[in-house]
């Protein structure tokens, strides 16, 4: 490996009609990195997906894989990837497929050890139209790790999956990081990137809102967050507190994302009849609820 | 174009039996309804009568073998099966020239199998060149179909792409004098099949059989519209994939 850098993206943007999918994303993954893009359906994660791989060309901005452009990347076999749903021949079978893709490339990994690795040897003979949702995604997993690539791209790879499908999944997963290989991958699972990504990139309405370990974005956040039962609670007069980022309320259960709870408890203890209270510090999904609401008041 | 993915089409229209009985069975039915209620004195157009519908029917299975493969670049298409492909090493270009060899392909079975039972039950007799020939000739005439295959495969969705691949084929083969001998054809009739490419074809292919030899004019002629069909699937095939 020459280059330290797997991929640049600077300054792209992407309009489809009046709809801003992507609206200036400036990434840059070095290799070696598991890197999460975590978002909300339509946050841009598809399309920036989509022009890191060529298949959609930016309105402005360019993108480099390895030093070059994605067209080149992929045919040079640095690049494997898989895409959320689609993509593969209906009538074929696992084997077929796999061979085919092999075939493609200059220097295939063996498909009964590509078949060994997704987890899937005894699904070679079935036809992919046979196969349950979570299966044909082992196939795609296959399909990606064939051209044994400096860098594998996933596009929500476990939709569709169930929580045991999921756990294997990343499991094989991990044994192709361990290779040293550089990952991205498209979630709206926080689990997912908190459990499994070095980095988390998280984006919203097309922009990169927070990029980091997942513990930095964790911190980022210093607040807590108070739940408490609250009467009859003012709403309006919570959220104007100084220390509240977001109210949230389930019936008498009022929930607080504070930048600083201190005062907030204070003010409840001693203006309202507050019962039940609990105070929490924030996990990444509260993380991510907070900097999307920080977004969108600065909108 | 790539073995591993010509290999894999074979494999794949070997298992669907659909493509290959129809372009085989049809064909082969037709010879024996129009053919064997023929006599072996009868003539047509300077040639034996039944090596004339021997000649027409396998024309017309090999062409409809040859733009099936139409309806597998629309369905693969809408799958997402190309954006897989652009995700691969492979070139845009080595698709649709793995598409062309395998038209190319589908197109000998019903040459084959209706030429046979032309020797076995029409028995059509002629000499190992005059075989030759006529098969390499008739399986030249394919070359159109193939490119028209690609057209359809590019323009059509998976849903109407069987219907409009089984009406033009049929609406070529009828008007292109390949189903009724356009010489038995009122000359409106005949002006209209000029404009077929299967008229071509099968003038062409019959010529070699004929005493006077091949029929130059209409070999070109089937090449015209090879370069003529095979321009416009590329057109559609460039504009697809450049589709961003």
């Amino acid at each position: 490996m020459t280059t330290t850098t797997a991929v640049t993206l600077s300054g792209v943007t992407k309009e489809y009609g009046t709809v801003q999918a992507v609206a200036g994303v400036d990434l840059t993954i070095r290799s070696g990195e598991v890197v999460a893009l975590l978002g909300p359906n339509g946050a841009g994660k598809s399309t920036t997906i989509e022009m890191l791989l060529g298949l959609v060309r930016p309105d402005q901005g360019s993108v480099q894989v390895f030093g070059t452009s994605a067209v080149d990347a992929i045919a040079a076999g640095q690049v494997g990837v898989m895409l959320q749903s689609g993509g593969i021949i209906e009538d074929a079978k696992v084997g077929e497929l796999l061979t085919l893709v092999a075939g493609l490339h200059r220097k295939p990994l063996p498909v009964k050890e590509a078949l060994d690795r997704a987890g899937i040897a005894d699904l070679a003979d079935r036809k992919m139209k046979g196969l349950s949702g979570g299966q044909q995604q082992r196939v795609r997993f296959a399909m990606a790790i064939i051209p044994q690539p400096d860098l594998i791209v996933l596009d929500e790879p476990t939709t569709g999956m169930d929580v045991e499908s999921r756990r294997d999944f990343w499991a094989s997963m991990h044994a192709e990081t361990a290779r040293g290989r550089t990952v991205l991958f498209a979630t709206h699972y926080l689990e997912e990137a908190d459990a499994y990504a070095d980095r988390v990139v998280l984006m919203r309405d097309g922009k990169v809102t927070a990029d980091g370990t997942a513990a930095q974005i964790k911190a980022s956040v210093s607040g807590r967050t108070i739940r408490a039962t609250v009467p009859g609670a003012d709403l309006a007069t919570l959220a104007a507190l100084p220390g509240v980022r977001t109210v949230e309320t389930r019936g008498d259960v009022v929930l607080l994302q504070c930048a600083d709870s201190d005062d907030t408890l204070r003010y409840l203890l001693s203006n309202t009849s507050a019962h039940d209270i609990e105070v929490t510090s924030a996990d990444l999904e509260d993380a991510v609820l907070a900097i999307s609401a920080e977004q969108e008041t600065l909108a | 174009m790539n073995l591993d993915y010509l290999l894999f089409d074979i494999k794949r229209t070997l298992r669907n039996r659909r493509v290959l009985i129809f372009s085989i069975l049809m064909p082969l039915i037709l010879f024996v309804i129009f053919g064997m209620s023929l006599k072996q004195t009868d003539t047509e157009a300077g040639i034996s009568a039944i090596a004339y519908v021997m000649v027409s029917m396998a024309m017309f299975g090999s062409l409809s073998a040859a733009m099936s493969s139409g309806g597998v670049i629309a369905m693969e298409r809408d799958g997402g099966w190309n954006r897989t492909l652009r995700l691969t090493p492979l070139k845009p270009q080595a698709y649709v020239v793995t598409k062309v060899i395998l038209s190319l392909l589908l197109a000998i079975p019903p040459l084959v199998v209706v030429f046979a039972a032309g020797m076995i039950f029409g028995h059509v007799h002629l000499s190992a060149g005059q075989w030759a020939s006529v098969a390499l000739v008739s399986w030249l005439g394919a070359l159109p179909f193939a490119g028209l295959g690609l057209v359809i495969g590019y323009v059509a969705k998976p849903d109407s792409v069987q219907p409009i691949t089984g009406l033009t084929t049929m609406l070529i083969a009828a008007f292109g004098g390949l189903w009724l001998p356009v010489e038995s054809m009122p000359s409106l009739m005949k002006h209209i099949a000029e404009f077929t490419p299967a008229y071509w074809t099968g003038l062409s292919s019959r010529s070699a059989l004929s005493q006077s030899g091949l029929d130059m004019h209409a070999l070109l002629v089937v090449l015209g519209w090879t370069v003529v069909l095979g321009a416009i699937g590329l057109r559609r095939f460039r504009a697809d994939t450049a589709r961003a």
